[in-house]
């Protein structure tokens, strides 16, 4: 079958499109941040006290290790954990009377209402992302259907498709955590990476070379697709908390005022600590899967399900650093900056495979069709 | 304090003798099979398996039944036209088999992986004159290959006057290693 | 592995509420002095110890990297001999360090076997404590339950008794294991414990991690990887004779190849014609008629890229394709001296323009040649523009001379040895088909008279593949087990207040991968309330560690 042209010029346009109105979000974002409602920033000291002692309280409770408290977040620890009780109750009999905590509210109401509430800087931007992902969908499903298969056969496709996830992932983050605070990061970074899939890397639809075509294609690319977008996310996050936690040690150290400036509009480290942690859980079973579902593929086309070819070998390597992160986090010692930033090497790895190994290094996994 | 550092440098070369250690190991453990040199096998009358009869073509297109071999010592050599050791033992094969004519001995080539037309320029031009099998399917290969372990050509394997397997020489047949080995077979069965 | 952390003292009561879930989790204290413990119990615990695992971790990684940036002895060896010739100062070195086979490297295999030597002593005793654990009882319920970091109280109107039985109806009837206060004690409270299966997940994750790594093992040491090159029309059986590569593994004979017999029929490769697309393939089909053993009736297979043949537990894949011009040679007697579809190797697989040799010693010439399928001459070299045969063409340098075949000395048959050989005059020469060029010199002719097509295949028989996946999925299935599954704590206190009690509940849970608690204990507790009888839920419920939960 041929590829429809017009379809995929349709597919196109609605790539551009997306990509237009992300910018907007992206701008919305900054927006809400430089001028966002006052009453988050007044309550950024408040949210520290119950931060302290909700560290306090969990590690107490859980029987975390000192060590790894002290130089991982830092802190000192106040009160006596159980006794303090902090603002924030939720979910509980019956429901606690206190207002929600700041940086990520609580989850009391419903997201829509929380939505509208945080001003109009955030209503816009999260209006104008939800589009931006309708029309970054609609480009990407028609690409499908374009040239008859799973859109993703080539880079400029896979890119698209991931910061598709990416987008849709984040979404459900803002949703769940209310995170709407790393918006102008995460929709900036899926912009940039739009840009250079449009520009640098754009590639016509076109058929798929025999090796491709498989049903594996969609099984295996789907996953490290998948799993892509969401390490894409946890990267942002991790870079953020690198900021907050610096921030963090400043003010700690008295060198930096408390509640000051942009910096204190965003989430605690202790927060985007977590969040990162949970976004890499979401992701490594996927690229687990992913790996799996590329040997049993190579095996069926290459007649070896593990070759060292070096796409294999750098996907293996990423899969090894996300495992070192996941083992650093459970090490005391290891907890805090140091876990992020082999959190953080595992992104780049990815990355590298992606950008630079699969279109510089020849090997049997040169579909990039990037000339 | 200073036992603490000792124990680090104590521990820094544990790790590395270990390391060297599962190293050592590791390439002990997976020494592959290195290709065979020039090697002869004679078996013992008690170990000799008997060659399954086959019918092929030569190279000129007349049949050839291997049971009719059958009361004659044969030697049988897997060559090519392509192939720089079988070349080079040509001559030596075509000398013996002149020498034990004679004494009961016949020879008979299969040519793997090459073309008549090729196989008999070479046979030509060397002075070959006993026949070869035209094995381009590999099938007399594949009967062989039940019963001697053939890993490539060259190889000459020879069979006694019933049918059975009495020793092979693997790579290059030298003169004194084919003229030694037949020296055995032919005063046996 | 999971969190593993030393149990903190803190207020009384809540010591042993908070030992570690079901096992010791202790991380040995290995930097210390523990002269008594003796030197190899030492390095025993600095070899299990976790940071020692983070570290070779980050080694396995780091000693991946060459073997993707330099070229490799198994994937691609005639990169690494040009990486030879390009680097004659580093190349030896980087061979000497065994940089050029990293993954059959010693030192590399010596990482990799440590992390799992250090992961089968973290693992085994792990597994013995999760089975011993699964004897131990819940710890007994705090004294003052509204400590937790979970925590919830309502009247009811049973006795204390009755109301902690009717709890541990409820916690019962969800699976969680109970404990009950022992003789000598008076109070009336109830512990429910549950998610053993994150620790049984995460013990499944490495120990099939470690039966990949046996599969492979195993695969290496039985299985067999050989190739084969095979021109239309042609057939072979599967032994090491007619194989063009054969790479056993260690405990494989000759004897143990599956004797199945292989004929490739034909073969047809379609190209796209028009678009943006032109000359990228669509198809490759390989029509081959195989049988599995002497005797059996032969059976037709469509051979395809990602339609690999299956022949008792032996694959063969279509790896390759090319061209294999038919050339007749004829010496200077006029004697045809070699009749032969020779094939040539692509050097540009997007057009096919394929080099080759043909070697006709007994006419003593030699020549080398490019086909092209598609052929036009630019600039006096002739390229090819299309992959498909649509214009074939041949472009021939003639030696005439001794090509050394007589020496013993093998050499490749896709190389021509032009030492002591001189060049014919006339090359190159450009052949159509059904052409011929008569040397120079009466030395003879070559003819091109047709092309045929010929495919690579490759065959494999690994039995540590099917186990291999096993793991793989095992391992997967472990790691969700460990990331969804919650370990968590629930207790019941009662104490009599009027004609009933007050019922305190309090929970505890490892929060870290997965949040949510929360929501399970708010509904556990509204339905220990209504199990509670009259008087519903009242007074307080207190959160004081939300902040971890709520907002991330």
């Amino acid at each position: 079958m041929s590829v429809n042209q017009a379809l995929a010029q349709v597919s196109g346009d609605f790539l551009i499109a997306a990509l237009v109105i992300y910018s907007l979000a992206v701008l919305a974002f900054a927006g809400d941040f430089a001028f966002g409602r006052p009453s988050r920033a007044a309550a950024g000291s408040a949210r520290d006290t119950a931060e302290a002692a909700a560290r306090v309280a969990e590690l107490t409770a859980v029987g975390a290790a000192a060590a790894g408290a002290a130089t991982g977040d830092g802190g000192a620890a106040t009160g006596d954990g159980g006794a303090a009780v902090a603002g924030g109750a939720d979910g509980a009999i019956p429901p606690g009377g206190a207002a929600p905590a700041a940086g990520l509210p609580s989850r009391r109401q419903s997201a829509f209402r929380a939505i509208w509430e945080a001003g109009p800087w955030v209503r816009a931007a999260v209006t104008l992302s939800a589009i931006g992902v309708v029309a970054h969908l609609v480009a990407v499903v028609t690409r499908g259907f374009a040239v008859h298969r799973a859109p993703w056969g080539n880079m400029y496709e896979f890119v698209t498709a991931l910061t598709c996830v990416a987008a849709i992932f984040f979404g459900y983050v803002v949703v769940r955590y209310r995170a709407w605070a790393l918006g102008v990061f995460v929709m900036g970074a899926v912009v940039v990476a739009l840009g250079l899939a449009e520009t640098v890397i754009y590639t016509a639809a076109g058929p798929l070379v025999p090796a491709l075509q498989s049903y594996w294609l969609s099984i295996h690319v789907t996953a490290m697709t998948l799993a892509t977008g969401i390490f894409f996310v946890a990267a942002v996050l991790g870079i953020m908390y690198l900021v907050a936690e610096r921030y963090r040690a400043r003010v700690a150290a008295g060198k930096a005022p408390d509640g000051n400036g942009l910096l204190a509009r965003i989430p605690s480290s202790a927060q985007l600590d977590k969040l990162t942690y949970r976004t890499v859980v979401f992701g490594f079973p996927i690229w687990t899967f992913g790996v799996i579902a590329g040997a049993i593929w190579a095996d069926q086309a290459w007649g070896r399900y593990w070759g060292w070819d070096p796409v294999e070998t750098w996907a293996f390597i990423t899969w090894v650093l996300y495992a070192c992160y996941l083992h650093a986090r459970a090490t005391a010692g290891w907890r805090g900056r140091r876990a992020h930033y082999i959190q953080l090497l595992g992104f780049v790895s990815l990355t590298f495979n992606m950008l630079v190994v699969q279109i510089f290094i020849t090997g049997m996994h040169s579909y990039a069709g990037v000339h | 304090m200073f036992k603490a550092k000792r124990r680090t440098v104590v521990s820094v070369a544990a790790v590395a003798a270990v390391l060297l250690a599962a190293a050592l190991a590791v390439t002990l453990l997976t020494q592959g099979s290195g290709k065979a040199d020039a090697g002869y096998v004679f078996y013992p009358e008690s170990q000799r398996h008997i060659v399954p009869d086959f019918t092929a073509t030569s190279l000129t297109g007349t049949p050839i039944n291997f049971a009719s071999y059958r009361g004659k010592v044969v030697v049988v050599n897997f060559w090519g036209s392509w192939c720089d050791p079988c070349r080079s033992e040509a001559p030596t094969l075509s000398v013996l088999s002149e020498q034990y004519r004679s004494r009961g001995v016949s020879f008979l080539g299969v040519d793997v992986s090459d073309t008549p037309v090729n196989a008999l320029a070479f046979t030509r031009s060397v002075g070959i004159t006993y026949p070869s099998v035209n094995d381009s399917g590999y099938s007399v290969t594949q009967d062989f290959s039940q019963v001697v372990p053939i890993s490539g050509t060259p190889t000459t394997i020879v069979v006694d006057r019933t049918g059975h397997v009495a020793g092979y020489i693997y790579g290059g047949a030298t003169y004194s290693a084919l003229n030694t080995l037949l020296g055995d077979v032919a005063v046996t069965r | 592995m999971t969190d593993v952390h030393t149990p903190r003292e803190s207020a009384s009561g809540e010591t042993e509420a908070t030992r570690p879930f079901g096992e010791n989790e202790t991380e040995p204290d290995v930097s210390g002095s523990g002269a008594t413990a003796g030197w190899p119990r030492w390095a025993w615990r600095q070899l299990t110890s976790m940071r020692t695992a983070l570290v070779l971790l980050f080694l396995l990684a780091l000693g991946s990297v060459p073997g993707s940036v330099l070229p490799q002895q198994g994937s691609d060896p005639v990169a690494v001999q040009q990486y030879f010739a390009s680097h004659p100062g580093l190349a030896p070195w980087l061979n000497r360090l065994g940089l050029f086979n990293v993954f059959a490297a010693p030192w590399f295999a010596a990482i990799y076997l440590l992390l799992f030597t250090s992961l089968v002593g973290c693992v085994v005793p792990r597994t013995l404590r999760l089975a011993g654990s699964a004897r131990t009882p819940p710890p007994r319920a705090p004294r003052n339950l509204l400590r937790l970091p979970h925590s919830a109280s309502y009247a009811s109107a049973l006795a204390p008794s009755a109301a902690v039985d009717a709890a541990a109806a409820v916690l019962g009837g969800q699976r969680f294991r109970l404990r009950r206060p022992g003789a000598g004690d008076a109070t009336f409270w109830v512990s429910a414990e549950k998610g053993y299966l994150r620790e049984v997940g995460n013990l499944l994750f490495h120990l099939a991690l470690l039966g990949v790594l046996v599969s492979i093992a195993v695969g290496g040491l039985f299985g067999y990887k050989a190739d084969k090159l095979l021109v239309e029309g042609q057939q072979f059986y599967n032994n090491t004779t007619a194989l063009d590569e054969f790479h056993p593994g260690r405990l494989v004979s000759g004897s143990d190849l599956a004797p199945f017999r292989l004929t490739l029929n034909s073969f047809s490769a379609s190209y796209f014609t028009t678009g943006e697309s032109r000359g990228q393939p669509e198809t490759f089909h390989a029509y081959v008629t195989y049988s599995p053993s002497l005797g059996a009736p032969a059976r037709p297979y469509d051979l395809q890229v990602n339609h690999p043949l299956s022949v008792d537990s032996t694959k063969v894949y279509l790896i390759g394709h090319g061209y294999a011009p038919v050339f007749k040679v004829t010496n200077a007697r006029g004697q045809v001296s070699y009749q032969q579809a020779t094939p040539f190797i692509p050097a540009n697989t997007g057009t096919m323009t394929s080099d080759g040799v043909v070697k006709a010693p007994d006419a003593s010439l030699g020549f080398i040649g490019v086909f092209v399928p598609t052929g036009i001459m630019v600039g006096g070299t002739l390229e090819s523009v299309f992959p498909a045969p649509d214009a074939p063409a041949v472009s021939l340098v003639g030696y005439s001379g001794n090509l050394g075949m007589n020496s013993g000395v093998p050499q490749s048959v896709f190389q021509l040895d032009t030492t002591g050989m001189t060049k014919i005059s006339g090359s190159p020469h450009l052949l159509l088909p059904g052409q011929t060029w008569k040397l120079p010199g009466g030395r003879g002719s070559i003819a091109f008279t047709g092309y045929k097509q010929w495919v690579s295949l490759a065959i494999t028989y690994d039995p540590g593949q099917v186990p291999a996946l096993i793991c793989g999925i095992l391992a997967l299935v472990g790691l969700l087990l460990s990331f969804l599954v919650r370990r968590r704590r629930i207790f019941v206190r009662a104490v009599p207040s009027g004609t009933g009690s007050v019922v305190t509940v309090g929970g505890l849970a490892r929060t870290d991968a997965s949040g949510g608690f929360e929501d399970e204990f708010a509904s556990l507790a509204a339905e220990l309330a209504v199990g509670g009888a009259a008087g519903g839920p009242a007074s307080d419920s207190r959160e004081p560690s939300n902040q971890s939960e709520t907002g991330a």
